[in-house]
């Protein structure tokens, strides 16, 4: 219920400001009868319409997780993966990222280690050998 | 140009060497993405179609790859579903009444096989049927006029509130928030930035990639890592073959199941799930006095799983004549067509032959690839169950951001993805339907382009929306389609 009600607000949060955000735009000049504004300004408004009805009559809860720190940590690992891809490069990179997510999936550390590296090169072959993908390289220069 | 000698072109396109080994690919990925749990035809096809475009392939080449792994997932889900009581995808959910019993029964090989055999009479015939229906309808929607195309559009986005699992106004939220996410940058109508938010990599909008590989890749990965997933090693008796006067028993179901299947599947909304439930409820009503349906009934296998690929071939019908996907998945490969700056459409049929015709002729070989592969592959497929969590998804993660940047190139793009996967478990979570935000993502510069076309035609007059027979009846069909689910929620 809460988060229906929590959801309800955010989604009209969202449609208003959608809206007046749309309702701001200026054309330098007037070349067609529609303009940027109103086609915006209607769909944000019907967010914040479905919002309200959330609002005033709110269905779910929210289903918490099983295990709740593995969700957190798994993207804590994808935003590493996505900030350090480009300088470290695809190979190490994945190697790590890889072994992060099956730690987390359960593995034990020798074998996550051991999937990491194998996903991680397997991948590399077969974008950068075989289907030549420009992929990043990063400190390792092969 | 006449059917006959249009898909003789088409065949022309499928069969060169190399699409042929695309379609032998996409259906083997197509079979074990059904399998596979967590890995659906719509996440697939998210993550293959930035190595489409990174690695050029021409789009008929893409749609045929692409098509392959949608078609083959309705091969797959079935093999779970027999032999562990857990369907692979939605639409198998009915597959597992009479399937599971069978294989505890020890004919588990025969209810693959007479479901395979249904999938594969379903497919082709709703194929034979799409090749003689797309043109037509085709030809009568090149006389829709911009407004007509304007409340079809509508009507698509209101009814996935009548159809979708979640509530009614969680699914029209999320199909509004997706016309939002496609406004993002420069309106290519006036020149003005919107939802931008000063963000320079923003200004070319949001990449269709980003946001699927995102929504159902890395999302459906953070809801698998919250449970720890175990599925049991899956058996596959031995048992009594499959006989021929079984086929024949069951080919009446099969027949009757294509035609509601397909129907279904044309129909805008209404999906495979709908369709399975349909034909299982179907049989089972015809043939009471005869049925053990729920103990292990050969047609309560070869029905649903019929119904399921035929609906999925007919999905892709409105996809291609219309342009308006009937489905998740058939927009995503809708949003692969306008990757490749082809509007599926009216008018693709007579521009683009080659995609449009080399696609329906490359279903046909498809769907005879699939059968080949399913009847004696069945075992090796069933194995791919014992691959465990952690071996199978740090590669799927590794793919995904491969994909997303091999197609943009840019680490903002990835960290987009990952907030938009984010976003996704979130929604899924508080039962928020994904499937309306890359609809309406899709849809969304068709919507506004039509609409900025009628004003232009009737020079800023409104009532000109509703100035046509056909957008009254459009718009009364959407008024009726968002009023039913609220009548339905009001008397709760």
């Amino acid at each position: 219920m809460i988060a229906d009600r929590i959801l309800g607000l955010a989604l009209i949060a969202l449609g208003l400001g959608a809206a007046w955000s749309a309702m701001q735009l200026q054309v330098p000049f007037a070349a067609d009868p529609l303009g940027p504004s109103p086609f915006p300004t209607t769909v944000a408004l019907v967010i914040a319409l479905c919002g309200l009805a959330l609002l005033l009559r709110p269905m779910h809860g929210f289903a918490w997780p099983e295990r709740a720190l593995a969700p957190p940590l798994l993207v804590v690992a994808m935003v590493g993966y996505a900030l350090l891809m480009v300088p470290l490069g695809f190979l190490v990179s994945s190697a790590l990222m890889a072994t992060a997510v099956a730690l987390l999936f359960g593995a034990r550390i020798v074998a996550s280690g051991v999937l990491g590296v194998t996903t991680a090169v397997a991948l590399w072959l077969l974008f950068d050998k075989l289907l030549d993908l420009p992929l990043p390289r990063g400190i390792l220069s092969l | 140009m006449d059917v006959f000698s249009a898909l003789g072109g088409g065949f022309g396109v499928a069969l060169q060497p190399g699409n042929l080994l695309l379609a032998f690919i996409g259906c083997i990925l197509g079979t074990a993405i059904g399998v596979l749990p967590g890995i659906g035809p719509l996440n697939a096809i998210a993550l293959l179609l930035p190595f489409c475009l990174a690695l050029r392939l021409p789009p008929e080449s893409a749609l045929i790859l692409l098509a392959a792994v949608y078609y083959g997932s309705g091969y797959g889900g079935r093999i779970t579903a027999i032999l562990l009581n857990m369907p692979g995808e939605p639409s198998a959910v009915l597959t597992t009444l009479d399937g599971h019993p069978l294989a505890k029964q020890g004919r588990g090989g025969a209810a693959l096989a007479i479901s395979g055999i249904g999938s594969f009479v379903g497919a082709t015939l709703s194929v034979v049927a799409m090749t003689f229906l797309s043109v037509p309808l085709a030809k009568v929607a090149v006389a829709f006029s911009p407004a007509d195309y304007v409340a079809l559009i509508a009507f698509a986005l209101s009814l996935l509130g009548a159809v979708s699992d979640g509530p009614a106004v969680k699914a029209w939220a999320a199909g509004c928030l997706g016309l939002l996410l496609a406004m993002v940058g420069v309106d290519s109508g006036t020149g003005v930035e919107r939802y931008t938010l000063g963000s320079l990599e923003l200004l070319g909008g949001i990449d269709f990639t980003v946001l699927a590989i995102g929504l159902f890749a890395i999302g459906e990965i953070l809801l698998l890592i919250e449970t720890r997933l175990r599925v049991e090693a899956a058996k596959l008796g031995g048992g009594e073959p499959l006989r021929l006067r079984e086929v024949i028993f069951c080919l009446p179901a099969m027949l009757r199941a294509t035609g509601i299947g397909f129907v279904i599947g044309v129909l805008p909304g209404a999906g495979a799930s709908v369709a399975s439930a349909l034909s299982y409820t179907a049989e089972k009503r015809l043939n009471e006095a005869n049925g053990k349906f729920g103990q292990g009934d050969m047609r309560g296998v070869a029905a649903p799983e019929t119904a399921d690929n035929a609906a999925q071939i007919g999905n892709l019908v409105p996809m291609l004549s219309l342009g308006i996907p009937g489905s998740g998945t058939t927009a995503v490969l809708l949003g692969a067509l306008l990757m490749y700056n082809i509007t599926p459409g009216p008018l693709l049929f007579e521009q683009r032959p080659e995609v449009a015709w080399g696609l329906i002729a490359s279903m046909y070989i498809g769907n005879a690839m699939l059968l080949l592969l399913n009847l004696p592959l069945v075992g090796i497929f069933a194995r791919l169950l014992t691959v465990p969590a952690w071996v199978l998804y740090p590669g799927v993660l590794a793919l995904s951001f491969a994909g997303v940047y091999a197609a943009s190139n840019s680490a903002f793009d990835l960290l987009l993805a990952v907030a938009f996967g984010v976003m996704g478990w979130l929604f899924r979570k508080m039962e928020i339907p994904l499937v309306p935000i890359v609809l309406g993502f899709v849809l969304g510069r068709m919507l506004e382009d039509n609409l900025r076309r009628a004003m232009s035609l009737s020079d800023g007059d409104i009532w000109a929306l509703v100035g046509s027979p056909v957008s009254m009846v459009l718009w009364a069909m959407t008024v009726a389609a968002v009023l039913w689910p609220m009548a339905r929620a009001l008397r709760r």
